[in-house]
């Protein structure tokens, strides 16, 4: 390869080179490449030489894998027989990743090791276990494949998962999909059990279950009875868990917490909310009454009749009128009544009558028209009247109903007005009712849960505390081995998302995770993250696991929470320790 | 083997001024490892390392070769090696750029392979003056063609390192990320080289002394 040597070559100037900068070209570069690529992808397989040689390959691995099957005897396989019945309900698909076990522990040291127990199958046994949990195996449980009695020891393999670290390190999958929704298995606890007979996988009698009476941490009564297929990958669902209702033994303790738990259902807080919150429909209403009252003690107003201008021709009474039981007619002194138009039974000849009396009272448009009464002993005539001014007696009425008229007006201003006003007030007043009423309902309503979460935890700690025999006892009722749990479902933490960069004890090296576990501490669950992006309640307090290049870094609920309360997507993580041997030391390392 | 010239030398080198082209802290090297995180999911997130490098990746392939034309091609393809490639990139506590540098290598060393184009060594005569101080020669203008010819003349892995040392003006640390070697051994190559170069031009000086 020959060389070339310039001397003091002008530079490129930035301009130059900017003009060449196209992003959105690389980009688009980027995208025809890829398309170009998995259309390559595609027609490799309709080629024809690469069909073939597709076939041919094909065939060559069906004839081997048939003459290894056919004229080798492999040697004996270890079989598993925690293949279950699957004929209950529902079915939930746990998430899985492509081209890794179902149940992967992520760093095998860690794993919840089996414990061994010999029982003469014909015999049966009542085993203890560790944890003070029992197994009660009936005699003649087992089967061997043919569905024939076992006699003699049968091992059986049994271990408990009880809370979060366990499950981490064991890598039971605890999550499924439910009709696209992914959820997350809340777990009371989970045993995995299994048969061997000199090696050989056996069966449980389905006539002869085995009875598992778990000692359980967690005493709340959601759970569902689950166990795991692990030929379908599924978690089966089976019943309800009711075993704590049936179960009589050991429960007195708990029965008497959870009476007092029960009897005390409000906090004292609630109790004070719930009293407010009742105290404010009662003030609205007081309230109400007042405005009420204050706007009927508004002055009132009456419009002032209009003088009426005498028509000339008109047939017209004059009468003596008192004027206090009349006050509106003051406006018409000396005013005489006309005869209105629509009285059809006035004629010229009733004004000839000398009638023995004339009563005037309200007519049919009050304070407009009046009704006029004669009579003469048996004869009464009703006629509807108005009064009626003219001359100098009209314009002087007329100038006392104008001056009125404008006060009548003022006053009914005013009266609008502070009737608006008072309406404005009593609303707002009802209104900030109303906000109070909410404000102390949402108030309760987190007390509540507050105080659920704190009876729940108050009860989980004292059972904690308690020793064994005073741990709450589930029952689970295997007629198959394998993985079963007393869970129930929880969603996915909502609330904030963040894409952490984890980093290793705040140093410049990084964590690319390749699977994250966000550990809940209010609740018995593990949340799994197999992408960069996790989501969180910021109201709830978590610690955090990444696994990453075979080995696993921790983030405590300190340090984590402080990241989530600052928003800082740094997260600083420190590699699991060496000393930590097992799930117990996980345990401790976690912060459960 | 016993070297002529102390380390010190070359650290302290007389009239040249050694600066790094991307060097970052470690807040800058998160904040570029956020981007890179991003640009995995997708490629659109992949323009602030684009806009960020492109003059930087330009000037080390033209630097290498005649054509402006060339090098405005290759940096383009350097590019979208990158963004093809990047879900494959880890990171290694070293800024983005040394990876970038490389896939630029290889693409250039490749465009030479395929005969393509004629591999050039552009300097001025500063940098070759720069290269006599440090092998503590008088520079003079007969050494100007000597020079050239040694450069010239050595093969492409030396001649690397005389081009980012001196001719680009790169710190060690730079250097030997972009050349995937130890700063130890990165300088331990360089004196080698500059020995070689020190001898002949200390023969050529005898000679013409003669």
């Amino acid at each position: 390869m020959g060389t070339k040597f310039n001397l003091n070559r002008q530079p490129v100037p930035d301009e130059e080179i900017n003009s060449h900068k196209d992003f959105g070209e690389l980009v688009n570069k980027f995208k025809k490449q890829s398309i170009e690529k998995a259309r390559s992808d595609a027609s490799f397989l309709k080629n024809k030489k690469a069909t073939y040689s597709a076939i041919i390959a094909g065939v060559a691995v069906i004839c081997t894998v048939t003459y290894f099957s056919v004229f080798k005897k492999e040697p004996p396989k270890e079989t598993t027989n925690d293949k279950i019945v699957t004929k209950q309900q529902h079915t939930y698909s746990p998430n899985t990743k492509p081209n890794k076990a179902f149940i992967a522990p992520p760093i095998s040291r860690l794993n919840v090791p089996y414990t061994s127990y010999k029982v003469k199958s014909e015999q049966g046994a009542t085993l203890k276990h560790t944890s003070n949990s029992k197994i009660i195996i009936p005699k003649k449980a087992f089967v061997n494949k043919q569905g024939q009695d076992i006699v003699g020891d049968v091992e059986i393999k049994y271990r408990e998962f009880h809370n979060q670290a366990d499950i981490i390190a064991s890598g039971i999958p605890m999550t499924y999909d439910s009709a696209g929704v992914q959820s997350t298995l809340e777990s009371a606890g989970m045993i995995d059990i299994k048969g061997y007979q000199n090696g050989v996988p056996v069966f449980i009698n389905p006539e002869k279950p085995i009875i598992v009476e778990f000692q359980s941490e967690h005493i709340a009564d959601r759970y569902n009875m689950y166990v795991l297929d692990t030929v379908s990958k599924n978690w089966v669902y089976v019943k309800r868990d009711n075993s704590l209702k049936g179960l009589k033994t050991q429960e007195s303790s708990r029965a008497s917490a959870s009476e007092t738990a029960s009897k005390k259902t409000d906090s004292p807080k609630t109790i004070e909310l719930q009293k407010q919150i009742d105290a404010i429909p009662p003030k609205i209403e007081a309230e109400k009454t007042v405005y009420t009252k204050k706007i009927n003690r508004l002055p009132k107003t009456h419009e002032p009749a209009k003088p009426y201008k005498a028509i000339a021709g008109r047939p017209q009474f004059e009468l003596d009128v008192n004027y206090k039981e009349f006050p509106e007619l003051e406006a018409f002194k000396n005013a005489v009544f006309e005869v209105g138009s629509e009285n059809k039974n006035y004629s010229s000849k009733l004004a000839d009558v000398t009638w023995s009396s004339a009563e005037v009272s309200e007519g049919p448009i009050k304070g407009k028209n009046y009704l006029l009464t004669l009579k003469l002993r048996e004869r009464v005539e009703k006629l509807i009247v108005y009064p009626a001014l003219s001359g100098a007696d009209y314009d002087k009425a007329l100038k006392t109903y104008e001056s009125k008229f404008s006060d009548y007006k003022n006053l009914v201003a005013k009266r609008e007005a502070d009737e608006k006003r008072l309406k404005e007030e009593f609303e707002a007043k009802q209104a900030a009712f109303a906000a109070e009423q909410k404000k102390l309902s949402e108030e309760m309503l987190k007390e509540r849960i507050r105080w659920q979460k704190e009876q729940e935890e108050q009860l989980n700690k004292q059972f904690k505390t308690m020793d064994n025999a005073s741990k709450v006892t589930r029952l689970f009722n295997v007629s198959s081995f394998g993985i079963c749990n007393s869970d129930c479902p929880t969603n996915m933490p909502k609330g904030e998302q963040m894409t952490p960069i984890f980093t290793i004890n705040s140093g410049g090296a990084f964590v690319r995770p390749e699977h994250t576990y966000l550990v809940c501490h209010s609740k018995n669950v593990v949340f799994n993250f197999y992408n960069p992006t996790i989501s969180y309640d910021p109201k709830d307090t978590y610690s955090l696991c990444v696994i990453a290049n075979g080995k696993m870094y921790l983030c405590n609920k300190e340090i984590l929470n402080q990241c989530f309360s600052a928003k800082q997507n740094k997260i600083p993580v420190t590699e699991l320790s060496s000393d930590v041997n097992d799930a117990f030391d996980l345990r401790k390392a976690i912060g459960i | 083997m016993v070297l002529d010239y102390k380390p010190t030398m070359l650290l302290n080198a007389v009239h040249m001024e050694f600066s790094p082209r991307y060097h970052h802290t470690a807040d800058m090297l998160l904040d570029e490892q956020m981007i890179i995180e991003a640009a995995k999911q997708n490629p659109e997130h992949f323009g602030p390392l684009y806009d960020k490098y492109y003059k930087q990746i330009f000037g080390y392939v033209y630097q290498r070769m005649d054509c402006k034309d060339t090098a405005f091609d290759l940096t383009a393809q350097v590019f979208l090696k990158a963004l093809t490639n990047i879900e494959k990139y880890e990171y290694k506590g070293v800024p983005f750029a040394s990876w970038l540098y490389r896939i630029a290598h290889s693409e250039v060393m490749q465009l030479f392979r395929n005969k393509k184009n004629l591999r050039t060594v552009n300097a001025d005569i500063s940098d070759l003056r720069y290269i006599c101080e440090e092998v503590e020669e008088e520079y003079m203008e007969q050494y100007k063609g000597i020079l050239m010819s040694v450069i010239k003349d050595l093969p492409e892995d030396d001649l690397q390192l005389v081009e980012l040392r001196f001719f680009e003006k790169r710190p060690f640390k730079e250097i030997a990320e972009i050349l995937n070697l130890t700063e130890t051994n990165a300088k331990v190559k360089l004196y080698r080289i500059l020995d070689r170069v020190k001898k002949t031009l200390t023969k050529t000086s005898k000679n013409n002394g003669n």
